[in-house]
C-alpha cells in the first residue's frame, strides 16, 4: 500500500453532492496534481461530514482532524497550498463548533485538574465534529501514521497511567501482555458497568465524550493488535448506550472505525454490549462470561484475559476512564501525564462525591491531593458544618478512613496501606451522626447480596459476617463477636476468588481497626454512640422543654405518647416503636434520643 | 516438561498441567470438593488452596497451571487454616446433620476431608433455611439441604452429557440448584442418566434404588461392559449379599469415561420379569416341571439334525456364547438357520462392504468426541446409543454443526443446525444429491449447506444407524465410501446389540424366515423376544427356549431351559467399535440354572457332539468394518 501522508475526507452524501462534492474532489485532485503532492495526500469519500445546513462544502483533513466549512471550489487551491504543502491550518475555514451547555457538570472547583472531563459540557457529544475541533482524533492520526504499535505502548507505560477501574495496573504493561500474546483474534473491551452504588464518573464521560473512549480503544487496538472491540455498558445507563452507538456509528463513517482506518490498513471495529445488571459482571472475568452469554461468574485468573480472555482469545480490557486518558497521553506526550500526580499513580482521578459533604458531585484531583483538600477544599466541608467521622473510598469494599488519614496523599499505594481502595472513584463523607457498624453492617448488606455464589468464602462468609453485624446492631452482640469477625475477614479476603469477596471485608476490617469502640459500646454495653441502631436507643421527653402543644402525641403512630395539654408529655419506652417522628416534629426540640 | 517443588518435593510435570494434578501424580494429596478430574477445572469451593512462593494470597492449586520454578506448600499452617475456614462455612451453610444422612459414615466426600483435618464440630452459628426435599424423580431425589453449590451435577449435565437440565437460579447465599426453570425434578428436561448422581460429592442428589442399602466399603465391585447396547460403556455393578445395589459408570473408562444412559444404570434393576428357575418340558400338551436330564432326553428325541432345524440366538449373549451355538448348530448339527434375533440387520450390508474392500472402513466412537460437523444418517442417538449421543450432544454449545437426515421423527433432530429429508428406501438418491453438493453447489439449498458445513469443518464425522444399514445397498455405501474420502470424514456405524458386532464377525447374520422348518432352538438369554419371531415360532413342531425370563416364546415351547441373566454370567463383548471387552459376573447363578454356555455343553453332551469352543480366531476371520482392539 502507498504510504500517504494525509488524507482527505470529502462528505458523499446525497445532500453534499447536491452541494458539489464530486466537483470538490475532481478540483482537488487536479490541484493536488498541479502542487505534486499526489503521492502524499489521499482523497478519501465518507459519509456526511458537517452540518447539512450551512452553505458550501464540507471536508476534513486527517491525522490533524481539521475541519473546513463553508468551501468552494475556489478555496481550494489556496487551502491545498497552506494545508499540505505549508503544512499550516487554514484557520479562515475551520468550522465553529457548536457548544452544549451542561448543567450538571458545574465549572472546576478549586484544586480540580481536568483532563478526563475537559469535554463535557463544552462540546456536543452527539456531534463528532464538536470532538474532532477540539483535537479530537488527532492522537489517533498521530498513532497511525508516526508510531509503531511498540512505541504507542512504551509512551502510555511511561506515562504511569494505571487502570481506573478499580486494581490500578499499568494500563501500558497490560497492553504489552496482549500484544505479546499468541491468538488468532484479539479483543479490546472497555468495562463500562460502573456498579458502584453513586458512582456516576463514568457515565458522565460515556455521554459527554464518548469520543475519547473511542478513540483511546482504537489507540490501544492499534497497539495491542486487536481487531474487534466491545464496550460493556450497565443496562441502567440507556442515554450512555444510545450515546456510545452514535458515536460508534460516527466514527465508522469517518473511517476512524472499520477496515482500513484512514488507510492505515489497520482495521478495527467496537460494539456496544448491555450488562446483566448485577455489580460482579464490573469484574473483568465475569464481564466476559457475560459477553460470551454465559452467566456472570468471575473465572479463576491464571489464565489472564491478556492470554485467554473473551472467547479463550487474548483480550484486554480496560476502564471507561482509563481509555478516555489516552488520546491526550499520546498527544501531550508522556512526560506531561507523568507530571501530574503523585508517586506511582500519575495523572487525575474523577471522584464521585457523595454523602454529608456541601458540594456533592462529579470532580477531577490530580493525584496526590490529600482527602483533607478534597473534603474540605473541593467539597466545601461537611454538611451543617458538623464533625467530620469518616470518609469511604472505592465503593462498597472500600474502607472507612478516620480523621487521623485526612492528611493521606491520595494514591494507589497509600489508599491500599490505609486499609481502603481507590476503586473506581467513589468517595462517601460521613459526619459525626454516623453509626460505623450500622455502616459496615449496611455495606455488607450489598456485597454479600451482589455475590455470586460461585466461591464459598465470598458466598457463606459474608452472609454470616452480616448476620453478625446485624446482631450486634440489635443488641445482640456477644463478646466473642469481635475475633470472629476479624477471623471471616481475614479468610474471605484470603481465600475468595475474585475481587467482590476479597475486598467485601474491607468496610468491617477498617471499622474494627478505627472504630473498635464503637463496636465495644453495641456488644458490651449495648449502646449506640452515633445514636443510629434503634433497637440500642430510647425517645425520650426531656422535661423542661416540652411546652405539651401535644403535637407529638397527635401523630405517635403507636399512640406510644400521653400527657396533659400544656403539660410534660411522657413516651411509653415499651410501646414506642422507635420510628423518630416525634423528634422531626416537636417545634421546641424537647425530644431527645438516648 | 516443566520442574516444580511441592512440600520440598522436586516434581517433572507435563506442561499445562495444574497445581493439583502435578501433586497427585507426586503423591501428595491436597483436598477438593468442586474439582473433579472429568469436569473442567471450576475454582468454586476453594478447599484445594495451597501456598505459592511469591503469591500474595493462597492460590486454588486445580485451576492453578503448574509453572518451571514453581514452589508450592500444601500443608502450612495458613493453608490448613484456610481448608478448616472452608469446611467451618460449608456447614454452617445448609443442614448437615450427618446422622439422617444416606452418604454419611464414609460416602460423602464433605464429611470425609472434615475428618481428614481433623473437624468434630464447626464454630460457626449455621443459620439453617429448610428446603423442600424434591422426590418427584423416578430414580433420583434432589435434597437442596446438603447441597454445597459445588456444581459438579451442573457442570456434568452440561459439559458431559450434553442436557443442560441442572442450573443455578438467584446467586449469593440465596444461589439454589433447580431443574431447568425450577421445575420438580421429575417433570423436568432430564433424560435420567445418572451422571448428576454419580458426581454429586455429598448427599444432595440421591440414588432412590440404592439409598441406604450399603455403602461403598460395605458393597461388592464388579467393572465390565454394560450389555444394554453396542456402545460398550464400562459400568461398575455394586452389589451386597448377592443382591443389585446400583450401577455407576467407570470415571477410568477410555470410552465412557463415567458416562451411562438410564438402559445401562437405572433401567437394569427395574427388571420385574417372571424369572425362570427350573427346566419345564411339554408333556401331554402342556408345560410341565422337569428336571435337567429330562429337558435332555426331550431335546435329545425331538430337535434333530440338519437343515430341519432353525437355531437363533441373542446379541446380548457374550461372544463366547455365540461361538460355540454356532459351532453346534451350523458346524455339527449342519441346521438349515442359524442366526441371530437381530439377524444382522444393522451389520449384514456394511460387513460385505468390508470384505469387498478387504479392510476396516469405520473409524471408532472417539472421533465423534471431538469433531466440528457430524452428519447423522437414520439413527436417533437421544433414545438409543445415548452416551455416543452425550458425545454429539455436548460438543453443539461449541459450534459443532449437527446434520440430522431422517425420515422417521428422531429427538436428536431437536438440536440439529440443519434438516435433511431422507425417505427409507430412498437412500441412494440421497446420497447422489450430497455427494453432487459436496462437489459443485446444486441449487439445492440445504444440500449446498450441509455440503459447506461438512467441508468447511476440520474434523467432519458421517454417522449412520441399524435402518441406514438394513437399507443401503452395495451402491449406496460406495457412494458414502465415495463421499468420505472426498470430504476426509470418519465413518461411524451403529450398531445393534452389545454382541451385533461379534454376531456379524461370525457371520450369524442370515435373515429369520421360517418355512417348513421342524424344530427351532432360541437361545435368548435375559432378551425379550419380539411379537414377530413369537408368531413365527408357533408354526414349528418343535420349540427349544433358553430363557432367564418366562415369555409368551417360552409358553409356547416344548422344552425351556433355564439359563443366567447378564449379572450372573461372565465373557467377552464387542462392541460397535471393535473393541473387545468383558463383561464380569455380579450375582451367583442360581440353583437350578445353568449358563446358556453350559447349557450348550450339556446339550452337546445329550446329542453326543463335540463342539469347538475357540472363538478368538472365529471374531477375527472375517474382515471387519472397524478394526478389532483387546482392550
Ligand atoms: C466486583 C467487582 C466489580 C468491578 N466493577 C468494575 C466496574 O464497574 N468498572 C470497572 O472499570 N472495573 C470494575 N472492576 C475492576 C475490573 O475487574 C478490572 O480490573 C478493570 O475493568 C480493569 O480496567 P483498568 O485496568 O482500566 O482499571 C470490578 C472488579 C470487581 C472485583
Ligand atoms: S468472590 Fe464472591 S463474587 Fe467473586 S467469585 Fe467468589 S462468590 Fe463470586
Ligand atoms: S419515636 Fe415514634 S413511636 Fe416512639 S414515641 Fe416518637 S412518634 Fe411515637
Ligand atoms: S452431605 Fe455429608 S456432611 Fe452433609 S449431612 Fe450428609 S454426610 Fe453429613
Ligand atoms: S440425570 Fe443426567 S440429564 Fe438428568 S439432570 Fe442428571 S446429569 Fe442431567
Ligand atoms: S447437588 Fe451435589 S453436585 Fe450438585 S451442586 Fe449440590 S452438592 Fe454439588
Ligand atoms: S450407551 Fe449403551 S453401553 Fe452405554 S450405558 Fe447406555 S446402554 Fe449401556
Ligand atoms: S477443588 Fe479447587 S476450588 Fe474447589
Amino acid at each position: 500500500m502507498a504510504y500517504f501522508r494525509s488524507h482527505v475526507l470529502v462528505s458523499v452524501d446525497p445532500v453534499c453532492v447536491e452541494k458539489g462534492a464530486y466537483e470538490l474532489i475532481e478540483t482537488l485532485q487536479d490541484e493536488l496534481v498541479k502542487q505534486g503532492l499526489v503521492e502524499e495526500v489521499q482523497v478519501l469519500e465518507t459519509s456526511r461530514i458537517g452540518d447539512p445546513e450551512t452553505e458550501g462544502l464540507d471536508l476534513m483533513v486527517y491525522p490533524e482532524a481539521v475541519h473546513y466549512t463553508k468551501l468552494t471550489l475556489d478555496d481550494v487551491p489556496f487551502l491545498v497550498e497552506e494545508q499540505f504543502l505549508k503544512g499550516r491550518i487554514a484557520e479562515q475555514y475551520i468550522r465553529e463548533t457548536k457548544r452544549v451547555v451542561d448543567e450538571e457538570l458545574s465549572a472546576p472547583k478549586t484544586k480540580e485538574v481536568r483532563i478526563v472531563l475537559k469535554n463535557i459540557g463544552e462540546i456536543d457529544p452527539l456531534n463528532i465534529e464538536d470532538y474532532i475541533a477540539r483535537d479530537g482524533y488527532m492522537a489517533l492520526g498521530k498513532v497511525l501514521t508516526e508510531m509503531t504499535p511498540e512505541e504507542t505502548i512504551q509512551e502510555v507505560l511511561d506515562s504511569g497511567l494505571r487502570g481506573r477501574g478499580g486494581a490500578g495496573f499499568p494500563t501500558g504493561l497490560k497492553w504489552r501482555f496482549i500484544s505479546n500474546a499468541e491468538g488468532e483474534q484479539k479483543y479490546m473491551i472497555c468495562n463500562a458497568d460502573e456498579g458502584d452504588p453513586g458512582a456516576f464518573a463514568n457515565r458522565r464521560v460515556l455521554e459527554g465524550d464518548p469520543h475519547s473512549v473511542i478513540e483511546g480503544m482504537i489507540i490501544g487496538a492499534y497497539a495491542a493488535g486487536a481487531s474487534q472491540g466491545y464496550i460493556y455498558c450497565r443496562a441502567e445507563y440507556p442515554i450512555a448506550v444510545r450515546t456510545m452507538k452514535t458515536a460508534i456509528e460516527q466514527a465508522r463513517n469517518f473511517g476512524l472505525l472499520g477496515d482500513d482506518i484512514l488507510g492505515s490498513g489497520f482495521s478495527f471495529d467496537l460494539e456496544v454490549r448491555m450488562g446483566a445488571g448485577a455489580f460482579v459482571c464490573g469484574e473483568e472475568t465475569a464481564l466476559m462470561a457475560s459477553i460470551e452469554g454465559q452467566r456472570g461468574e468471575p473465572r479463576p485468573r491464571p489464565p489472564f484475559p491478556a492470554q485467554k480472555g473473551l472467547w479463550q482469545q487474548p483480550s484486554n480490557i480496560n476502564n471507561v476512564e482509563t481509555y478516555s486518558n489516552i488520546p491526550q497521553i499520546i498527544l501531550k506526550g508522556a512526560e506531561w501525564f507523568a507530571s501530574l500526580g503523585y508517586k506511582k499513580s500519575t495523572g487525575t482521578k474523577t471522584f464521585s462525591m457523595a454523602g454529608d459533604v456541601k458540594n456533592t458531585g462529579l470532580i477531577e484531583v490530580p493525584f496526590g491531593i490529600t482527602l483533607r483538600e478534597i473534603i474540605y477544599d473541593v467539597g466545601g466541608g461537611i454538611k451543617e458544618d458538623k464533625k467530620f467521622k469518616a470518609v469511604q473510598t472505592g465503593g462498597p469494599m472500600g474502607g472507612c478512613l478516620p480523621e487521623s488519614h485526612l492528611d493521606l496523599h491520595m494514591d494507589y499505594e497509600a489508599l491500599a496501606e490505609a486499609g481502603s481502595i481507590l476503586g473506581s472513584g467513589g468517595l462517601v463523607v460521613m459526619d459525626e451522626d454516623t453509626c460505623m457498624v450500622d455502616i459496615a453492617r449496611f455495606f455488607m448488606d450489598f456485597t454479600q447480596d451482589e455475590s455470586c455464589g460461585k466461591c464459598t468464602p465470598c458466598r457463606i462468609g459474608t452472609r454470616r459476617i452480616l448476620e453478625i453485624l446485624t446482631r450486634i446492631c440489635e443488641g445482640k452482640g456477644k463478646p466473642d463477636d469481635i475475633d470472629t469477625l476479624r477471623y471471616l475477614c481475614e479468610q474471605i479476603n484470603e481465600n475468595s476468588l475474585c475481587g467482590l469477596g476479597k475486598g467485601a471485608p474491607n468496610p468491617v476490617k477498617s471499622t474494627l481497626e478505627h472504630f473498635l469502640d464503637e463496636y465495644e459500646a453495641h456488644i458490651y454495653e449495648k449502646r449506640c454512640p452515633a445514636k443510629v441502631c434503634k433497637s440500642l436507643i430510647r425517645f425520650e421527653i426531656i422535661d423542661g422543654l416540652c411546652t405539651g402543644c401535644t403535637l407529638c402525641a397527635r401523630n405517635c403512630p403507636v399512640d406510644a405518647i400521653s400527657g396533659e395539654r400544656r403539660q410534660t408529655h411522657v413516651i411509653d419506652p415499651d410501646i414506642c416503636i422507635k420510628c423518630g417522628i416525634c423528634e422531626q416534629l416537636c417545634p421546641y426540640d424537647a425530644i431527645e434520643i438516648k | 516438561m516443566i520442574n516444580l517443588t511441592i512440600d520440598g518435593k522436586e516434581i517433572e510435570a507435563q506442561e499445562g498441567t495444574t497445581v493439583l494434578e502435578a501433586a497427585e501424580a507426586a503423591g501428595v494429596f491436597v483436598p477438593t470438593l468442586c474439582h473433579h478430574p472429568q469436569l473442567t477445572p471450576y475454582g468454586g469451593c476453594r478447599l484445594c488452596m495451597v501456598e505459592v512462593e511469591g503469591a500474595r494470597t493462597l492460590q486454588p492449586s486445580c485451576t492453578l497451571p503448574a509453572t518451571n520454578g514453581m514452589v508450592v506448600k500444601t500443608n502450612t499452617q495458613k493453608v490448613l487454616d484456610a481448608r478448616k475456614f472452608v469446611l467451618t462455612l460449608i456447614f454452617s451453610e445448609r443442614n448437615h446433620f450427618c446422622m439422617y444422612c444416606q452418604v454419611s459414615g464414609g460416602d460423602c466426600e464433605l464429611q470425609n476431608r472434615a475428618y481428614d483435618e481433623g473437624m468434630t464440630h464447626w464454630d460457626l452459628q449455621p443459620n439453617w433455611q429448610p428446603f423442600e426435599v424434591d422426590a418427584s424423580h423416578p430414580f433420583m431425589v434432589l435434597d437442596n439441604n446438603r447441597c454445597i453449590l459445588c456444581r459438579r451435577c451442573v457442570r456434568a449435565c452440561g459439559e458431559l452429557v450434553g442436557n443442560y437440565t441442572l442450573g443455578f437460579e438467584e446467586r449469593g447465599a440465596d444461589s439454589l440448584l433447580v431443574a431447568d426453570y425450577n421445575v420438580p425434578f421429575g417433570e423436568s428436561s432430564c433424560i435420567s442418566c445418572g451422571t448428576c448422581v454419580q458426581i454429586c460429592p455429598t448427599g444432595a442428589i440421591i440414588d432412590r434404588q440404592s439409598a441406604y442399602q450399603g455403602k461403598e466399603t460395605e458393597v461388592d465391585h464388579h467393572i465390565g461392559v454394560c450389555v444394554e447396547c453396542s456402545v460398550g460403556c464400562q459400568r461398575n455393578v455394586l452389589t451386597r449379599d448377592n443382591r443389585l445395589i446400583r450401577i455407576e459408570g467407570e470415571w477410568d473408562a477410555v470410552l465412557n469415561h463415567g458416562l451411562l444412559c438410564d438402559k445401562g444404570r437405572f433401567l437394569p434393576l427395574e427388571d420385574d420379569r417372571a424369572r425362570l428357575l427350573t427346566p419345564l418340558v411339554r408333556k401331554d400338551g402342556s408345560l410341565k416341571a422337569a428336571t435337567w436330564d429330562d429337558a435332555m432326553k426331550a431335546i435329545a428325541e425331538g430337535l434333530g439334525n440338519g437343515e430341519g432345524i432353525a437355531a437363533i440366538a441373542s446379541t446380548r449373549l457374550p461372544i463366547e456364547d455365540l461361538a460355540l451355538f454356532k459351532s453346534v448348530f451350523a458346524d455339527a448339527l449342519q441346521a438349515g438357520l442359524v442366526t441371530t434375533l437381530e439377524e444382522g440387520k444393522a451389520t449384514a450390508s456394511l460387513a460385505k462392504m468390508a470384505e469387498k474392500l478387504g479392510k476396516p472402513f469405520e473409524s471408532n466412537l472417539d472421533v465423534l468426541k471431538d469433531t466440528d460437523a457430524v452428519l447423522s444418517l437414520e439413527l436417533d442417538l437421544v433414545d438409543e446409543h445415548q452416551v455416543a449421543g452425550f458425545f454429539v450432544k455436548r460438543q453443539l454449545t461449541d459450534g459443532t454443526k449437527l446434520i440430522v437426515a431422517d425420515s422417521k421423527g428422531n429427538k436428536l433432530a431437536e438440536n440439529a443446525s440443519l434438516k435433511l429429508d431422507l425417505k427409507a428406501g430412498d437412500e441412494n438418491a440421497f446420497l447422489d444429491k450430497l455427494h453432487k453438493a459436496v462437489q459443485y453447489e446444486t441449487g439445492d439449498e440445504a444440500f449446498d449447506k450441509a455440503a459447506k458445513f461438512l467441508k468447511t469443518a476440520e474434523k467432519p464425522v458421517i454417522v449412520y444407524g441399524e435402518d441406514f444399514a438394513a437399507h443401503a445397498d452395495e451402491k449406496a455405501l460406495e457412494t458414502l465410501l465415495e463421499i468420505s474420502e472426498s470430504l476426509g470424514a470418519a465413518l461411524v456405524g451403529v450398531k445393534g446389540n452389545a454382541n451385533s458386532m461379534a454376531a456379524s464377525q461370525l457371520g450369524l447374520e442370515a435373515p429369520i424366515k421360517v418355512n417348513g422348518h421342524k424344530s427351532a432352538f432360541v437361545m435368548l438369554g435375559d432378551e425379550e423376544p419380539s411379537q414377530k419371531l413369537i408368531k413365527q415360532l408357533e408354526e414349528v413342531p418343535f420349540v427349544v427356549a433358553l430363557a432367564a425370563y418366562g415369555s409368551q416364546l417360552t409358553g409356547n415351547a416344548d422344552v425351556v431351559l433355564p439359563v443366567t441373566m447378564w449379572a450372573e454370567q461372565s465373557g467377552t463383548y464387542m462392541n460397535m467399535d471393535g473393541r473387545l471387552q468383558k463383561a464380569v459376573q455380579a450375582l451367583e447363578v442360581p440353583d437350578g440354572v445353568l449358563t446358556s454356555r453350559d447349557t450348550l455343553l450339556k446339550i452337546s453332551e445329550a446329542l453326543s457332539i463335540e463342539p469347538d469352543a475357540d472363538w478368538k480366531t472365529k471374531v477375527t476371520s472375517r474382515t471387519p468394518t472397524v478394526e478389532i482392539k483387546e482392550a
